[in-house]
């Protein structure tokens, strides 16, 4: 099925295009494997073929991460959907064509599911007959000695005083001292010879990263399936229980839905931004700290945690993240019968995320008799506040201000069709004044015509948290180390046999003995020195140590190695 | 004897593998299937009555009101109990403010009690609100959406407005998703009093 020619992937069990001379002879798998490459065969198994090559999984997996690109240079709706929203304004002719293509939502989009699928299809088809060839080659004795072992690629002779039957016994109890697999002559053969076999770590290995590669696959399909992304914002003080009418965002995956949120609550007791003050970095984030207050259960302990950039809270296994802040101005809002209206911390938007100057708006629904409306700036350090442009020095909360254009009428939230909180409809109403009003803490605009006032009493801090669940993150970690043992492992065994022959010498009764190499894979050269200190080592033991005009440094290194290799 | 072995595998790998490749594929249409333990109201799936022996008991709750005083789930217990998770910052939920302002005073008579919880706001906004809108009931302060996690192992409150009827006996017996009408809470109230 996986008879590609391609290293790495070359089943160490088939042959190299160029068959060694005889006797290192194609084995039951080999001449089945050669049968695989005839013609005429079913369609179904030349797509099989097809789908479970090398070559395929190799371009699938190319694509996939080709696929991977827009979705990290385009805006994505599951992780931002505003962001989305802009880039069809900005973009109004591209942008409908992109969305057509799946391209703001790219890992969900059938083409890139079709790309995982194929590469899942053809992963399993390549690692399930491989498995099972594997144990059955490990069962399969090596292949017997051929006669000529000088023909191999690598080869040496010596002699040796014990007769031909005790020098091959003195080969095998070396050789299988080293964990070579062994075979000897049975049956009708009345030669002595010995065949030895090693490296079968090398597959393992290579099916132990294509298990692993499949294995995090399953990982990233299990966290698209039943993870989640839930998006919260809470100003300093508020809290909110995980539940999906408490969420501002939700995005559970395929087969999530909102009753798979842990049960936990958060309260955001203090958010604290600390900027650098000057110098060159100055307006710099420091650090951001959030501290909370959480249960993972209603009515359980509650216990405090210190939320940073990168330092999430984990609740059950849900990472809950701290990915942004701002500023919430508390406006009090009161309507021409003197009533007050609205009074509660508003959280801003910050348009400029350097100087924090942000924007908001403030739906006074219940004012009577006109509703009122404010779009409103905020900045946290007031500059050119004289001059009319209302813009921010510095990130932190040093001056601020709030610069407030006012509308009074309908807001057009009362006809059920939900609006969003940070934008104002003003296509029924009407401006207060022609231009913005300023106003610094504590100071109250009395609008005119006496439709009521509005009164910027202070700020608050809010934070963003995000909590993520992806049930196959651990599990991907584990496999993508063992993807990586795997092919470390087949980098650095290599699958290679040895021939051991003897022959009563012409004279005396000793023996001349013959050991023959074949290294059966091509990665990671070296078996030649390999070979030269196996066979000096059974010269050693089984020979005589020296005087031989083909002994232990007579190794004759063929240089059909190289061609093999 | 190997290759009769090898090919078996590789059929059974084949058959796995288009298996679990439907199944993504099902998974990725995302077939949702209509439960049987449900009438749904007018053919929609947002509003529906639980088919009797089928109604998920509601969880026992405590709060305080939007004016302050204390409030337990339990002391209504033996009576109908319309309870409406809302906000005024939510246009749905002023929206059905009105039809929840008459059919309150309409079943009040039957010993019906409509009960608020007022979600994501402080109470200043929330009691303008109820006061212009005529509101009479309580509702209650439940800023951080306390109750309606409580109430998400019975029925999932997905969003603002949701709306349930619970029976005498504390089982919620009826289920509104987004505003309601007049006609199908009256349905549903009504048929719950009569039981």
């Amino acid at each position: 099925m996986t008879d590609v020619r391609v290293p790495g992937r070359t089943d160490p069990g088939g042959q190299p295009p160029k068959d060694p001379p005889e006797g290192a002879g194609p084995s039951a798998e080999d001449s089945h494997q050669r049968s695989f490459s005839q013609k005429n065969l079913p369609w179904w198994r030349w797509a099989w073929r097809q789908i479970t090559s090398m070559r395929t999984a190799l371009i699938l997996l190319f694509l996939l991460a080709l696929g991977a690109i827009p979705g990290s240079i385009i805006p994505q709706t599951g992780n931002d959907p505003a962001q989305v929203q802009q880039y069809f304004t900005s973009h109004p002719g591209l942008a409908p064509w992109l969305n057509r293509f799946g391209l703001f939502n790219v890992y969900g989009s059938p083409w890139f599911a079709a790309i995982y699928l194929l590469l899942f299809i053809s992963l399993v088809g390549c690692v399930v007959p491989r498995t099972f060839r594997l144990v059955g080659q490990s069962r399969t004795p090596p292949p017997k000695a051929p006669r000529f072992l000088k023909r191999l690629p690598h080869s040496a002779t010596y002699t040796s005083p014990l007769p031909p039957d005790q020098a091959v016994a003195a080969a095998e109890s070396m050789l299988s001292g080293r964990h070579f697999r062994l075979r000897k002559p049975a049956g009708e053969d009345k030669t002595f010879w010995l065949s030895a076999e090693k490296g079968y770590l090398r597959e393992v290995g290579n099916l132990l990263f294509h298990l692993s590669l499949l294995g995090i696959l399953l990982c990233v399909a299990a966290g698209g399936l039943f993870g989640y992304k839930a998006d919260k914002l809470l100003v300093q003080g508020q809290s909110y229980a995980d539940t999906p009418t408490a969420l501002d965002d939700f995005y559970p995956g395929k087969l999530a839905t909102g009753s798979d949120l842990a049960p936990f609550s958060i309260k955001l007791n203090k958010f604290t931004a600390d900027f650098i003050a000057s110098g060159q970095n100055e307006g710099q984030p420091e650090s951001f700290d959030g501290n909370i207050t959480y249960t993972s259960t209603p009515g359980g302990p509650a216990k405090t945690y210190n939320l940073q950039v990168n330092h999430p809270l984990n609740v059950d296994g849900v990472k809950v993240y701290l990915i942004g802040h701002g500023y919430a101005p508390v406006f009090k809002v009161t309507d021409a019968q003197g009533k007050v209206v609205y009074n509660q911390a508003t959280p801003f938007i910050p348009a400029n995320t350097s100087t924090f100057l942000s924007d908001g708006v403030v739906k006074a629904a219940n004012a009577a008799p006109e509703q009122l409306g404010f779009i409103g700036v905020f900045v946290p350090t007031a500059a050119d506040a004289a001059n009319g442009t209302l813009s921010s020095a510095f990130p932190a909360a040093n001056d601020p201000a709030v610069s407030l254009m006012g509308y009074s009428g309908n807001l057009g939230v009362d006809s059920g069709v939900p609006q969003s909180v940070y934008q104002l409809d003003t296509t029924a109403m009407t401006k207060v004044s022609a231009q913005p009003h300023l106003l610094f803490p504590g100071q109250t605009w009395k609008l005119p015509s006496n439709l009521g006032s509005i009164t910027f009493v202070g700020y608050q801090q809010w934070a963003s948290l995000t909590a993520t669940y992806d049930p196959g993150q651990d599990a991907a970690l584990v496999f993508s180390i063992l993807a990586l043992l795997g092919i470390l492992l087949s980098f650095l065994v290599r699958r290679r046999r040895v021939f051991v022959r003897a022959v009563p010498a012409e004279a005396g009764g000793g023996s001349i003995v013959t050991v023959g190499g074949l290294a059966r894979t091509d990665a990671s050269g070296g078996f030649e020195e390999e070979f030269a200190e196996l066979a000096a080592e059974l010269a050693g033991t089984a020979g005589q140590p020296a005087g031989t005009a083909d002994g232990p440094a007579g190794t004759e290194p063929n240089n059909q190695s190289e061609t093999e290799a | 004897m190997f290759k009769v072995k090898r090919r078996v595998v590789v059929t059974a790998a084949a058959v796995i593998v288009v298996l679990l490749a439907v199944g993504l594929a099902v998974s990725f249409t995302g077939g949702s299937s209509q439960a049987s333990d449900r009438q749904y109201l007018d053919g929609s799936t947002a509003a529906w009555l639980y088919k009797s022996g089928h109604r998920p008991l509601a969880p026992d709750f405590t709060g305080t009101t939007l004016t302050g005083a204390p409030l337990k789930f339990s002391a209504y217990k033996g009576k109908v109990v319309v309870l409406n998770f809302w906000g005024s910052w939510c246009d749905p939920c002023r929206a059905e403010a009105p039809t929840l302002a008459v059919l309150s005073e309409k079943y009040a008579k039957d010993g019906v009690s409509f009960l608020g919880d007022d979600v994501g706001e402080t109470p200043t906004s929330a009691l303008t609100f109820t006061r212009d809108e005529g509101i009479t009931y309580p509702s209650v302060n439940d800023p951080s959406y306390q109750v309606a996690q409580d109430f998400g192992n019975a029925v999932l409150i997905n969003n603002t407005p949701t709306t349930l009827v619970i029976d005498r006996t504390g089982h919620i017996a009826g289920v509104i998703y987004g505003s309601v009408t007049y006609a199908e809470l009256d349905t549903m109230i009504h048929d719950v009093v009569s039981q």
